[in-house]
């Protein structure tokens, strides 16, 4: 179901922690809520499962007023950013998520399974959900929340604290999972890579308030200011009254491009290739040697080019 | 000791009465203090309403209230020519339930507090966001959280059976009405009846130890 967002203002201890006009999830999405920590985005996750309430304005799943009431909720699966369980198996606490749902128990123990596969906790399910390592909690998390398959699943962090390889796996398997489970995903991260390999658009979020938002595509070729540039990895450039972005790589010494005089401080061996590190005025900048490329010295002035850029709105 | 036994095994009524009315009276006490307590404790360990770290300060200081104040204002209260002395129940039983429900309520309250409070944070979250409604979160938290319920419930009960001041004041002590064990000690030590009166300690202490292991059995019973 779509989720939109009017008017909503939300106060902590009498300041504005968020203030956003007007914002709008599309049906089936799968959405990013990108930004910094502290920026609100969890609050903002918080408010559309209708576990705060507004100071002001108001959330909308489908043409239903989010009000906090049970029934309100049920639209809504939520796994926490922190995967959080009751005392006993991982089976007793999937099982007691479809339970609150009030579903019937042959309903109930398909969608456990389904969940469970889809997840890669089937061997886990009997094990004390409070045991498991962070890696498997936060599967488990996940498959509690899908296998609710709710209009609107809202994922707080859903990679954050496991291990790089489990990381990595999920980074593969989410996609996946969620194409199965669910409807409309909207997902909160502080990780570039996460927003994109996880979800189609992106809503970036800086001190509460909304800087992008759009499919990922053209979110990420057109940032609006510099705050959502820097965040998307963007590297910030002045030249002749205009701020350019140069993504990440986006480096060579000769060849085509924006050229830009680079101040070396050193070189650094990678093993295979090798690095210049220095600085075009005061910002760092790391340029890819390619084979053939004469070595510069430390202290000395090299031309480089930034082989792709986007303009950057003030 | 010898006496003791004999009143114990010889099938004595009158003591079989005092023990009987020590359970039923420090039971309902417990009881009461429960039901109202522990949705107490949880409105504290849960909401946020201005006035709560007043209450929650005035529970602590209920905690350590000395029985034989509850007694004195329970009494003043219920005693003939007190506001609530139509009720004519001082020098009853009844007086007594309600004495050391007072004295219980605000430790059932406080454990239930810090019980409540010691669950992870997000789990009221989960369970709201889950769709769970008043009741059904009561009822699961309640579950998570049965140990230190339970304790709250032992606390409540250990400390009314062992009481003697506030039973004393507004039970008045009386033989085949409201002499309870612990009333029924100070009596026979007055008395100088002193091996009758280590007796009927030691069957305080082991009916408060029957009780309890009852009730340790239930909190510890496979938590998982």
């Amino acid at each position: 179901m779509q989720v939109s967002v009017e008017a909503l203002r939300f106060t902590r201890s009498g300041r504005l922690v968020l203030d956003i006009p007007s914002l709008r999830f599309a049906e089936g999405s799968t959405t990013a809520v990108f930004g910094p920590n502290g920026s609100g985005k969890t609050t903002l996750l918080r408010l559309i499962g209708g576990l705060e309430r507004p100071a002001s304005g108001m959330v909308r799943i489908g043409d239903v007023p989010v009000n906090g009431d049970p029934a309100s909720r049920r639209q809504v699966a939520f796994a926490f950013q922190e995967a959080v369980f009751v005392r006993g198996s991982v089976r007793g606490n999937l099982d007691l998520a479809l339970r609150l749902r009030d579903l019937s128990p042959a309903e109930r123990a398909w969608r456990l399974t389904e969940a469970a596969r889809e997840c890669g906790i089937e061997l886990l399910l009997d094990r004390p959900a409070r045991q498991l390592s962070v890696g498997e909690a936060q599967r488990a998390n996940l498959a509690r929340a899908l296998s609710l398959r709710a209009a609107v699943t809202l994922l707080d962090e859903p990679l954050t604290g496991i291990d790089r390889l489990t990381r990595l796996q999920l980074l593969d398997d989410l996609p996946r999972m969620l194409g199965t489970f669910a409807a409309t995903t909207i997902l909160v991260t502080h990780d570039r890579e996460e927003a994109f390999r996880l979800a189609d658009h992106l809503v970036v979020l800086v001190d509460g308030r909304v800087h992008a938002a759009g499919p990922k595509a053209e979110v990420y070729a057109r940032p609006p200011d510099q705050a959502t540039a820097e965040l998307l990895g963007y590297t910030l450039l002045t030249k002749d009254g205009r701020t350019l972005g140069v993504p990440p790589g986006a480096w060579a010494i000769g060849g085509e491009g924006e050229p830009f005089a680079l101040a070396v401080d050193r070189v650094v061996d990678m093993g295979n290739h090798l690095h210049v590190v220095g600085r075009i005025g005061r910002v760092r900048v790391d340029v890819r040697l390619r084979r053939g490329d004469a070595v510069p010295g430390r202290g000395e002035w090299v031309t480089v080019n930034a082989t792709s850029h986007v303009p950057v709105g003030r | 000791m010898r006496e003791a036994l004999r009143l114990l095994l010889g099938g004595d009524a009158e003591l079989y009465g005092v023990i009987a009315r020590t359970l039923l009276i420090s039971g309902t006490a417990t009881l009461i203090a429960m039901l109202l307590g522990i949705p107490i404790g949880y409105a504290l360990a849960r909401g946020r309403f201005p006035g709560r770290t007043l209450l929650l300060g005035m529970v602590n200081t209920g905690m350590g209230m000395p029985p034989v104040v509850v007694g004195l204002v329970v009494w003043l209260l219920l005693t003939r020519s007190g506001p609530l002395g139509h009720w004519e129940m001082i020098y009853t039983a009844r007086a007594m339930v309600i004495a050391q429900f007072v004295i219980a309520t605000p430790l059932v309250v406080g454990f239930t507090v810090a019980s409540i409070q010691a669950l992870p944070a997000l789990l009221p979250d989960l369970l709201t966001s889950l769709g769970a409604g008043r009741a059904r979160m009561l009822w699961i938290l309640s579950r998570e959280a049965r140990l230190g319920l339970l304790a709250a419930v032992m606390a409540g009960f250990g400390a009314i059976i062992s009481e003697v001041g506030a039973s004393m004041t507004v039970g008045g002590n009386l033989r085949g009405s409201t002499r309870v064990l612990t009333t029924a000690i100070v009596t026979e030590t007055g008395r100088g009846n002193l091996p009758i009166a280590l007796a009927l300690g030691c069957l305080l202490l082991a009916l408060a130890f029957a009780v309890n292991l009852l009730l340790t059995l239930v909190q510890q019973r496979r938590t998982g």
